[in-house]
Parts: C-alpha cells; structure tokens; sequence
C-alpha cells in the first residue's frame, strides 16, 4: 500500500550545473515527508529523479527496496501532483480522475464506480461530469489529488501544489491534505518553500539549499534545532548575531557579538571553540522585556523602530547598539503596551533559547 | 480641412478602391454567369438566363477534371495530414541548431517554383519506373498518382504549419501527467495529444483540400494523360470561353461565401463559450449565442444577398429564355435593317453625285457599285440575317482567340498537346 | 547522435518514434530532395527517350552542357551571339516579377498597416474577411474574370468606352497590363499577412511618441514603422516573387503574345517539344535564379530564414 523512498547518494547534473549533490536519505513508507527550500535549490528536481522523469547522473532511487533506475515514470509505483495540476482540460473530471484505470483497460462502470468513490475522500460529491475549467482553484486542487490517488500508487508526490491558492484556501488545504494522507495511509513526498506549511503538515522535513540536504528531522527539531546557520534563518524567523567565540564550557557557549555579550547553548552535533566565528539564532518570541535588572543574562539595549500588530502578536521592530536590526515578538494577550518611535527599552535574550551555530550562508532576505 | 482629415479621407478613399480592385473582377464575372451571351460580357446585355449553368454541367471534359480533382483532393488530404503533423512533431523535439535547418528544409518546399516541383516529381519516378521496369499501367506513371505526390510534397508544408501552430499551445506537462499516471507513449498520444489537435487536423485537412484542387502549376506536369479541374479551365483558353466558366465561378464564389459565412457563426460560438466557462463554476447559456452572429455586418449581407438571388430566381420562373432571345434576335434584325438602310441611302447619294460630276463612265461606277450591291445585298437576304447576326457575336471572338494563339505558335501547339494526351 | 536518438525513442515509445521518423525522411528525402537532384542530374543528360531510349543506361549516356548551351547561345544554326528569344524571355520574366513584386509591395502596404493599426474590432474582421474570400476562389478562375475584364469587348473598354473616354477600344491583353494586373491581383493575400503579422507587433506607443515629437506622417512610416516591419515585408517580397516568375497559369490565360513567359517555355519544352532534358535544364535555371534572388533579399535586408510562415 505505502513503500519506503531511499535516495542512495543522488546527484543530478545538467551540463555544467549540479542541481542535486549527494542526496542521501530514507523516507518511511506512510510518511509525510517535506522537502522545504527556496527556490532552485533541487528540490524539483530531486521529485523529479524519485517519479522518473530525470535519471540520476549518479547514485540511485529505490521505491519499496526495488531499483528504479531504467524505470520509466509510467512504470513506477508513483504518482505526481504537478505544480500547475496538469489536469486534462479537454476531459470531464471523472474522466481525469479514471485516468489512471482507463489505461490499463478497466471496465467504464467500474472506473465511474471508482472516480465517485474518490470524489467522496476529496470532499467533491457529484461534480464528475463537469469540465475542469468550470471548477475553482480549490477544487481543481481536490480533482487532482483524486485523480493521483486513483492511480494507487505507493508513494505520492506533490509539488508545491498550494502556491497558487490565496492564505485561507491554503490553510484548509493543509488540514484536508493532511486528512486524507492519514486516511489513504500513503507515503507523501512534498516539496514548499513555505515553511509554515512544512511544519504544520509533515512527520519530517528536510531542508535543502543549492542541492545540498542541509538538515533532516521532525518539526520541532528542525525548529528549535537547526543544524546550520541556513536551515535556522529559513525556518521561521530568527534574529541572527554574528560574533565570535570567547568561552565554551560544555554544552553552553558565550558569543562577543556587536551587541552584547551572548550566552547561548550549543547546538547539537555542533563543534565550536573558541576564536571561531559563529552566530547566535535567538527567534522573536524568545526576546522579551528585562525583568530583573540585574540578575539578567543577555541584555541589549535596543531603540524603537517600528512596532506591527499581527493579529495574535505584536512585533516589535528594535534597533540594537550597532544598528543592528532586531525582531521581538509577543503574544496579543492584551498586555502590550504601544511604543513610540525612538524609545529606548531593553530586551534580553533567554538563554536557553538561544541556540549558536558555526557561521555560514543565510537565507536570503 | 486639416491635413489629418485630408489623409484620412485619402486613405480611405484608397482602402476602398482596394477593395474595388479585389472583389471588381469577382462580381463582373459573376453576373457575366447570367448573360444568355455567348461571350461573357456585361454589355451588350442579351438576357438574364441560367442555361450556361446547363451548359457547365454537361461538359463532360469538365465533369471528368471535377472528379478527378475530388479525388486528388481527397488523397492529398491523407497524405498530407500525417506527414504535416509528424513534421511538426519532429520540430519539436529537435534542438535549438538543427531545427532551423529542418525548418529550412521544409519551408523550401513551398517556395520552390509549383513546376519545379511538378517536374522534378515526374522525372523522379520517371526513372525509378525505368529502374524497376515498370509498365506503363503502373503507378509510376499514373497522372493522379503522380499529382498526389507532386502536390503533396508542398501541401505537407502547409499542413505542417498548422500543426505547429496548435502545438505551441500545448502544455507539455499534460503528456508528463498522463505517462505518470501509468499511460504508454501511445495512450499519451491518443488520448491527450490527438484530442487536443483535432481543431488542427480539420482545419489542416481543409487547407489541404482546397490548396490541392485549385493547384495548377504542379499538376500540369504531373497530370500527364489525366486532367484535374484547373487542368481543363486552362485549356479552355484555346477553344473559346463561354459564360460557363461564369457559372462555374458563381458556384464556387457561393459556396466559399457560405463556408466562411458558416465558419464565422461556429467561431463566434466557440468564442462565447470560452468566454462564458472563464467565469468559474458558471454554465454556458446556449441561449446567447444564437443571435451573437446576427451582429457582424458580413454574414447578414451574405445571407440577404443570398435571398434576394433565390427570391429572383424564383420569381424568374416564370420569365422564358427563349422568348427573350427572340426579342433580342429581333431587334438586332431591325437595327440591322435600319442600318443597312441607312447606308443604302448614303451609297445612293454617292452614286448620284458621281453620276452627276463623272458621267463619262457609267460602265466603271456601275462596276464601282456593283461590288457594293452585292455586299449589301447578302444583308438583305432574310436567311443571311441570321447568320450575321450570331456570327458576330461568336465569330470575332473565335478569330480573336485563334489571332492571340498564333502570336504565339506554342501556346496554340501546348493546347492542342494537352488536349490529345 | 546515437545518444539523441535513444533519448527520442524513449520520450516517444517505439511506434510514434518510428512513425515520425520514417514519414519525415519519406517527405523531405524521396518526396523532394531526391527529385530535385534527380531533375538536375537530368537536365545534363541527352534526349534519349526521344531520339533512341536503348542508348539510357548504355556507356553513350554521358553527361553534356548541351541543354544549358541551348539556353543561352540556341542551336548551332543560330545566327544571332545569344539565344535572343529564349534569353530575353527569361530575362522579361524576371524583371516583370521584380515590377510585380514592387506594385505588391506598394500597393499592400498601406492596407496591411491600416489593417494592423487604424482598423477598429469589427472593421478588422470584416476586412481580414474580405481579403481571404478572394483566395478561396481558384486561381484560374480569376485569372478568367480579368479576361472578361479586360478584354477587347470586356468591360473596361465598355466602360471607357461608353463614357466616352476611348473610341476604340485598348487591347489590354497585347499591352500586357491585363497580365501585370492580373499577377499583381493574384498574390496580394500573400504580401498582405506577413506585413500585416511583422505591423500589428509593433507597440503604438511608438508611433505615438514619434508623432508627438512632430514627426511627419510619413517620416514615422520610414523611420519606425517600416524598419520594424522588414521581416514581413522581405518575407511577403519573397512569395510574391517566387511565385510570379514560376507563374503558369496567368501567363497562359491572360497572356498576350508579347509576354511570352519563361514558365510557358518550360512547358513547351515538356509538351511539344518533348525534349524533357532540356524543358529540366530551363527547369533548373529557374529555380537558380529564384534560389538567388532569395538569398539577395535576405543578405540586403538582413532576414533570417525563419521568418516566414503563415
């Protein structure tokens, strides 16, 4: 029903350019597993290279433990879910859902049988005998997966399918996917750029930047443990203070950046001694109001630049000593004051949320 | 007036002498089809008859050429929609250095002279009969099949272009869906491809049709022993035209007229409904649509000349050919008549006062007139009337026809050629 | 290269690969480069069907410029340096197809550019309507409606005159106008559209801007909209001269015996003269010439082949 997708050491080259570099890893069969990153770093193609659409210059795919290579996309237990759907527009939508069943000679009753049965998981009861174009985005998007799943396929691919839908349609469409990969038990390969969507919706993600596999692992350590520099400044916000090592005792490092003196903790797998240079990752609600004066670790003395209100938070937009700029986030529960431009207040930085990493490329802005 | 208004003025005054000199000769020509004259002419105007459509219908030689050409025609389209669509699929897929010279190659063959290609066809397989000795009932020298090939070899082109057209239309992502899907690269191209290119494969197979039954410049080579339509028009030259040609062109301007006319309301149809299913989720009102083609000017004038012609010809009915053509018949008689007359009294005149001023010679000016009278006097004779009167209407063209052709002895020889072949 | 052609047959399958391929060659090889050079190694060979078909294929079935020397220098009883009659033909058929070409050119122009930009919505379609309906019409035939027309009791002179501007009437035909008419008239459709598509791309923006900096209309015409617009017009040029100097059936309808064409010798040559060698070496000098006069157009306004199409 579900298979295991292991990439054994892919890489994929187009004449001089190498989209993929050694991609090595093992997604579990009935898994939601994303591929998060920006634009051109692979992942494409890496979707691509597991459907059968482009062989690996080295390395090798196998679904299931077989070998894919030589196997054309017809041939594989895939099935992809384009990022502009592809559906056939001269076809009604059952038609594109049966698909699938029509090419390998299945009986017109059973395929409408089957396309109604899909219709239903998506949510779409009764709408097969319209034509595509007369369905809403959201819909179209619904058609397709049916129709990919009409097709049985052990592993389903999906790229960037919701990029072309507005925020509330895209937060629906998060919840339903997610509903119905539970329900259909299928492994999901899904590629975004958009890591809100990455974490609400998958078991594990993996970061990629310019064909690297930077980082693999579930949500929240993704989140609150980013392996590098680039995968903690791409997955949400961070506020990044560049410096250099002065002391390392244990897990715990104290960083000399333009700011302040930082104390941060290690992160995991992370080798740093001192004289390195480094950055220290502290996200925006981790920054928050000096309490106690004294006793408070990491303290920086910022100015007001800007304040935003976010619906369920408040941001505040902070300048600190050297001009750096500084991102403050908290809850909208009422007790936020409003700030002037040019205050000065002071913020700190709470320690154990602080995370310091070697320097390295960060995402761009 | 303002330069600008004067410039607007001219080019519109241009414009529509433009289209004067566009559709002029079309609509002489047309309404020649009705003259009961034997030349097609509009003036003199005999009478309003449709017998030349008669005579059309009975010239064998034309019926033949017609159905030959139907035959071509069809043909042609088998051929030439296939090998314009792998062409076009072949161009792209190729990359970006050869597919100029692909490109190139293909095009050449329609800018290559027609009897270019229709000899370079004939001696082709000409020689590969002669490789093969072949006889002479095979197809190697079979004037359709020949002209098939001829014409095909350029109409494939053409063919080709609307292919690629359509294609730059097609997503090529929807082949890569259906091959995930599980599809074969035939199921790809028959249940995704194909459907897609059916607007094109009827609209190549009608170019094909109609650049094929019109063609001459090939097919005059390539024919050999057959005729096609064209074939047996350009011979006409030679043996005298006659309003039939006319009507052969009324039919076929009326039957052009219609196919736009109704090509217009399919198109205005599609138009609508692509416009309707743009708003989502809405269904396409058929109501609408029927009194969108009311809108444009052309196809109501069409139709309104249409009627007006069938309105005509029915009230015609009742208005006998044969009697007008008596009429007509008789008043040339009578101008004849006054003509003759006229001259009569002049020739009297002058022998008067010849008499008068040379009366020395009666023996001489009665010889003078004796030659006159006998001139004249055929016109008398009722009996030689008619003869004149049908023979100048027939005869001067014959001659004309006869003088231009020995102008040019080869023409006259290349007609009498074509014609026992 | 064999890389390319596995890739091919794996994007396509075996039978559409096959069937792409096979019909391509069949088209572009058999169907007309192999007659082509069949043809022209023809025209270098001697008339034996005529004078003694057991001598083809023998060892006396030699190669000879025997053809091309008739062409240019006529029998060996020609008194005359030059083959006057054959030569000067050839020579009036292209000039006439240049005259041609230009009228085209000139008379197109304007049409094309006021299709392209002063037309409004419905006009537009009207008129394209227009344009095209003429061209459905066979040839031949409207080759005929301008014999009607212009023929010695043809309407024109009845028309002139009845108004009383002529008291004979003109033989257009052995003037030649009816047939230069006539050939202007035929491939107007042709000269039209590739104006037309080269125009129509062309940003209004631009002739705005020039206007408004007080350029003469038609300066803006030189300067901005005619350079744009080469392509199409090279392209128009092109068919419009191909196809007047490989004309046959205008010559032989509307002809008169002082525009002998070359297209009618070729025929001649076929037909009368059955003399197929030499009818292919006239054949062949003919596509020379127009094979050139192409390659000239495209070097002096420097187009690129792949501008023409429909």
């Amino acid at each position: 029903m579900s298979a295991d997708v292991t990439l054994e050491n892919i890489t994929v080259k187009f004449d001089e350019f190498t989209a993929v570099k050694n991609a090595d890893i093992t997604i579990k069969g009935g898994e939601f597993f994303s591929f998060l990153g920006p634009s051109g770093c692979g992942k494409t193609t890496l979707l691509r290279a597991i459907s059968g659409f482009q062989e690996p210059s080295e390395g090798l795919v196998r679904i299931g433990g077989k070998d894919m290579t030589g196997i054309g996309p017809n041939k594989r237990p895939t099935a992809l879910i384009f990022q502009n759907l592809a559906l056939f527009p001269l076809m009604t939508v059952w038609e594109n859902i049966a698909f699938s069943l029509e090419v390998k000679g299945v009986s017109k009753a059973e395929r409408m049988k089957r396309a109604d049965e899909l219709l239903e998981l998506v949510a779409l009861p009764g709408q097969g005998g319209k034509m595509v174009n007369e369905l809403s985005g959201g819909q179209r998007q619904r058609v397709a997966v049916a129709r990919a799943l009409a097709a049985e396929p052990e592993v389903l691919l999906l790229d960037e399918p919701l990029s072309a839908l507005d925020l509330k349609l895209r937060q629906h469409m998060r919840t339903e996917l997610r509903e119905i990969q539970q329900r259909a038990g299928i492994t999901f390969i899904y590629i975004t750029h958009d890591q809100g969507e990455a974490l609400t919706m998958s078991d594990r993600i993996a970061v990629m930047r310019e064909g690297l596999i930077e980082q693999v692992g579930e949500g929240t350590i993704v989140y609150d443990n980013p392996a590098t520099a680039f995968v903690a400044s791409f997955v949400g916000e961070n506020n990044a203070f560049h410096g250099t090592v002065t002391k390392v005792i244990s897990s715990k490092v104290v960083v000399n950046t333009d700011s302040c003196e930082l104390e941060a903790y290690l992160a995991e797998g992370s080798k740093l001694s001192v004289g390195d240079k480094a950055i220290v990752f502290a996200r925006p609600e981790a920054i928050s109001f000096v309490k106690r004066k004294n006793s408070a670790k990491n303290v920086i003395n910022t100015e007001v630049v800007h304040q935003e209100f976010e619906g369920h938070f408040w941001h505040l937009i902070l300048k600190g000593p050297k001009g750096m700029k500084i991102k403050m986030s908290q809850i909208n529960d009422g007790s936020t004051q409003v700030y002037d431009e040019g205050t000065k207040i002071q913020v700190q930085i709470d320690p154990k949320q602080a995370i310091a990493l070697a320097i390295g490329p960060l995402a761009a802005e | 007036m303002s330069s600008a208004t004067i410039l607007r003025l001219t080019t519109s005054f241009y414009i529509i002498l433009f289209f004067a000199y566009l559709f002029g000769p079309l609509i002489v020509m047309s309404i020649t089809a009705f003259n009961s004259a034997a030349f097609p002419r509009l003036s003199p105007w005999d009478c309003f008859s449709t017998e030349w459509f008669g005579v059309l219908v009975n010239d064998a030689r034309m019926m033949d050429g017609f159905k030959n050409s139907l035959i071509i025609g069809f043909a042609v389209v088998l051929v030439s929609v296939p090998i314009g669509l792998a062409g076009a699929l072949m161009l792209s897929q190729l990359s970006n250095r050869v597919r100029p010279v692909f490109y190139t190659l293909t095009i050449s063959t329609i800018l290559v002279p027609g009897v270019v290609l229709g000899i370079s066809t004939l001696i082709f397989w000409d020689r590969m009969g002669m490789m093969f000795n072949a006889g002479y009932e095979s197809f190697f020298y079979d004037g359709i099949v020949l002209t098939v090939i001829g014409q095909s070899t350029f109409i494939s082109a053409y063919t080709m272009l609307v292919f690629i057209s359509r294609l730059q239309r097609f997503d090529p992502v929807l082949e890569e869906a259906a091959l995930d899907l599980g599809a074969t690269n035939i199921q790809t191209f028959r249940k995704i491809l194909l459907p897609f290119l059916k607007p094109a494969i009827g609209s190549a197979a009608v170019l094909a049709f109609l650049a094929s039954f019109e063609n001459y410049n090939t097919t005059v080579f390539t024919i050999v022993s057959e005729s096609t339509l064209t074939t047996v028009l350009a011979s006409k030259v030679r043996y005298g035209i006659n309003p039939s040609i006319s009507a052969l062109a009324v039919i076929i301007i009326g039957l052009t007229l219609t196919v736009a006319f109704i090509h217009e309301v399919l198109k205005r149809k599609e138009q609508a409904r692509e416009i309707a299913l743009k708003k989502e989720g809405q269904s396409v009102k058929e109501k609408s649509t029927v009194r969108k083609p009311f809108r444009n000017p052309v196809p109501v004038m069409v139709l309104l000349i249409f009627v007006v012609g069938l309105g005509t010809a029915w009230m015609a009915r009742g208005y006998d050919v044969q009697q007008c053509k008596i009429e007509v018949f008789e008043e040339k008689r009578k101008h004849q008549e006054e003509l003759s007359k006229k001259r009569r009294a002049e020739m009297q005149k002058k022998l008067n006062t010849q008499k008068s001023t040379s009366s020395s010679d009666p023996v001489e000016s009665t010889k003078k007139a004796a030659p006159g009278t006998i001139q004249y006097g055929n016109i008398f004779a009722p009996t030689n009337l008619e003869g004149q009167v049908e023979s100048n209407e027939t005869e001067p063209e014959i001659q004309k026809n006869q003088y231009q052709n020995i102008f040019a002895p080869t023409n006259l020889e290349g007609q009498v050629k074509s014609e026992n072949e | 290269m064999i890389i390319w052609f596995q890739k091919f047959f794996e994007r396509n399958g075996v039978v559409l690969s096959l069937y792409m391929l096979i019909v391509t060659f069949i088209w572009i090889v058999v169907m007309f480069v192999l007659p082509q050079i069949f043809m022209f190694d023809f025209s270098f060979r001697f008339n034996w069907t005529q004078i003694d078909p057991s001598k083809i294929g023998g060892p006396e079935d030699i190669y000879t410029l025997q053809h091309y020397k008739f062409l240019l220098f006529g029998s060996p009883n020609n008194p005359d340096p030059f083959n006057i009659v054959d030569v000067s033909v050839f020579a009036r058929t292209i000039l006439a197809a240049v005259f041609v070409t230009l009228f085209d050119v000139i008379l197109c122009y304007p049409v094309a550019y006021y299709l392209a930009h002063v037309a409004k919505g419905g006009v537009t379609r009207l008129m394209m309507l227009s344009l095209v309906v003429p061209f459905w019409i066979n040839e031949l035939l409207r080759a005929f409606a301008f014999r009607i027309l212009f023929g010695e009791e043809g309407t024109i002179n009845n028309i002139l005159l009845f108004l009383g501007i002529l008291n004979q009437p003109i033989d257009f035909v052995r003037e030649n106008i009816a047939l230069y008419t006539g050939l202007g008239y035929a491939y107007i459709l042709l000269m039209i559209f590739p104006i037309y598509n080269a125009v129509e791309s062309l940003d209004r923006n631009q002739i705005e801007a020039a206007r408004d900096l007080g350029s003469p209309w038609w300066r803006i015409h030189w300067r901005v909209v005619i350079p744009y617009a080469k392509p199409g017009i090279t392209s128009g040029c092109t068919m419009v001269f191909m196809l007047s100097a490989g004309a046959l059936a205008l010559p032989q309808i509307i002809g008169g015996p002082s525009s002998l064409w070359f297209t009618q010798i070729i025929y001649q040559w076929f037909n009368t003269g059955s003399n197929w060698p030499r009818g292919s070496a006239y054949a062949v000098s003919l596509l020379v010439i127009c094979v050139i006069f192409v390659l000239l157009i495209m070097k002096i306004f420097k187009v690129k082949f792949g501008e023409i199409g429909r």
